[in-house]
């Protein structure tokens, strides 16, 4: 058994321009490796999200992937506001984004349901004033 | 996978222009010349607009064998109607053409894109909101990109066949006929889908020649003077604004009951943007995706004659009635009813090869790949002859090639070596005096 693939992306706060970067190469990565292109699609949907997220509400962060035989890891970690209700902020349609990122046709509220609903594991943890870390995971072999 | 571009091997220098703005990475230089990987060719052109020694061209059937044969029965694309500054109006090249003593199938092509756009329209309403937005592949190299880089794309492409291939079904049924037919494209994707047709047992289109070579010949006539004026019927010119952006949604919405939210775009920059969107789930709320790889449409495609905003411009002035009567209605349906027009073959997906076919094996070749990637300068020179740094790493992984292929890392390499030499001269044996020393 191989070692696990990291990757690993600093994701700009505001920075609507490069967001999509690192989920399109997370996507590659997978496809080189002869992952099924749905299940491609599905992580690239979580860490496009994630990123998204980073950049509209977190002022920026770290993304990373950690890839297995078996498995897609994703972890968005920031060190922003935190999120005051998660239950509110998992409701479809819910959002708090900038008009800036609304206009750029972001922040509809679809982001975090969006993960949840591609994702085979899904965690969020989140603390006021210090941040919040979310926790993705894709199983390959899994429908 | 089968493709329309040339390489005249005498032409090619070895530059790696080409390569490097090829969006699918398929163009390699081997020795000094160029090869295109063909399961990765999308025909779309972008290597012959970037190579500036026309050592790229387009595939295409001989255009002055053809001429001499007769009768000459073409179909042209819409995009060769936008080209002559002589005829701004269809009608006026209608009769040139004929006058040349061409066939040309307007009949055939009214009634063929009036049925794709119905079509169209038909499949949007009929589909459920979850598969909307439905994406059209009447650009070739659309569904080539979609097979090759988007495959989870594939259950949105409307089924429905190319309107150029029904217009060769109409006529073929409406004669009877197996004469020749040859097509007039603009872009070498065309042409390719005139080899390879997606329609059932008819071969519809049997030649493909270039917008360009049909136009120049025509143009070199010189300003041809037709007599009789009243031969022809009204148009209405629908068919001939799908060469340009947004001509094929406004068809379409011209046979829709409820107004439909289309997005229209063209260029290959802006297509490859669009797909990522829609595979990554953002484009809710849009019915109808139409995209071209070439700019500006069909117009702008790289077999076309004249400028592609000059053909643009006489596009957006050519009257055109979008106004369907009762009568065009009733014709279109009973063509509908025929199945002449939907795809009979699957798309097939056509993705890469995986680093190896088992996921831990290719897992250690990821690996490897990674470590010769941060080696590698990280300029996507090209002078490896692939497109860029992380192409080469895969090669070298995949067993194409060896990190000196470099011209960086050979570079490095000679220096560590000529480094060796300098301390290797200065070391002497110890018989040998040493220099200052009397």
């Amino acid at each position: 058994m191989g070692a696990p693939v990291c990757m690993e992306y600093r994701i700009e706060g505001n920075d609507f321009m490069e967001a999509g970067a690192a989920s399109n190469n997370i996507k590659k990565t997978l496809k080189m490796l002869g992952i099924e292109s749905a299940i491609c699609t599905r992580a690239a949907i979580v860490t496009y999200e994630a990123e998204i997220n980073l950049v509209i509400h977190a002022n920026g962060g770290m993304l990373k992937a950690v890839i297995s035989e078996d498995k897609i890891e994703i972890t968005a970690e920031d060190k922003g506001p935190g999120i005051p209700d998660i239950k509110k902020a998992m409701t479809e349609g819910f959002t708090t984004a900038s008009n800036q990122a609304r206009e750029m046709g972001f922040g509809a509220g679809m982001g975090l349901p969006n993960i949840k609903r591609n994702s085979d594991a899904f965690e969020i943890e989140s603390t006021l004033g210090v941040g919040t870390v979310m926790k993705s995971t894709v199983f390959f072999n899994k429908k | 996978m089968e493709h329309s571009i040339k390489i005249s091997k005498e032409a090619c220098q070895g530059c790696v222009n080409c390569i490097r703005v090829c969006p699918t990475e398929a163009i390699r230089v081997v020795k000094g010349e160029i090869s295109i990987i063909d399961e990765l060719c999308v025909d779309c052109g972008e290597c012959l607009r970037a190579c500036g020694r026309s050592a790229l061209g387009i595939y295409e059937d001989d255009w002055n064998k053809i001429k001499e044969s007769s009768p000459v029965n073409i179909i042209a694309d819409p995009s060769f109607f936008a080209q002559f500054c002589h005829y701004p109006k269809p009608d006026n090249l209608e009769e040139v053409l004929l006058s040349l003593g061409f066939n040309t199938l307007i009949d055939e092509a009214e009634d063929a894109f009036d049925l794709a756009a119905y079509a169209i329209a038909q499949f949007i309403n009929r589909s459920p909101k979850t598969s909307l937005p439905v994406i059209s592949v009447y650009c070739p190299s659309v569904l080539r990109l979609i097979q090759t880089k988007f495959p989870e794309l594939l259950p949105r492409i409307v089924p429905v066949l190319s309107p150029l291939e029904i217009a060769g079904t109409l006529w073929r049924m409406k004669t009877n006929s197996d004469v020749p037919l040859t097509l007039l494209a603009p872009c070498p994707a065309k042409i390719t889908m005139a080899r390879e047709p997606q329609s059932k047992n008819l071969f519809p289109l049997t030649n493909g020649v270039t917008v360009r070579r049909v136009a120049r010949s025509i143009m070199a006539e010189g300003d041809i003077h037709v007599e009789s004026k009243a031969v022809h019927k009204k148009r209405n010119n629908r068919w001939i604004q799908w060469a340009r952006r947004y001509g094929e949604a406004r068809h379409v919405q011209a046979f829709s009951d409820r107004k439909l939210t289309v997005l229209a775009v063209s260029g290959m920059n802006n297509t490859l943007d669009i797909l990522q969107e829609l595979e990554l789930g953002r484009l809710r709320g849009v019915d109808f995706i139409e995209c071209r790889v070439c700019d500006t449409g069909c117009v702008g495609g790289v077999g076309t004659a004249d400028s592609r905003f000059l053909a643009n411009l006489r596009l957006i002035n050519m009257e055109t009635e979008w106004e369907i009567t009762p009568k065009e209605l009733s014709r279109v349906e009973e063509l509908y009813a025929m199945d002449i027009w939907s795809i009979t073959k699957e798309y097939q997906p056509r993705p890469r090869l995986p680093l190896s076919d088992n996921v831990a094996d290719a897992m250690v070749k990821l690996q490897q790949m990674k470590e010769i990637y941060n080696g590698l300068p990280h300029i996507d020179c090209g002078s490896c002859g692939r497109p860029s740094c992380q192409a080469m790493a895969e090669e070298i992984v995949r067993g194409n090639g060896s990190v000196t292929d470099c011209i960086f890392k050979l570079r490095d390499g000679i220096s560590a070596l000529a480094n060796q030499i300098v301390k290797l001269s200065e070391s002497q044996p110890h018989t040998f005096k040493r220099e200052g020393k009397k």
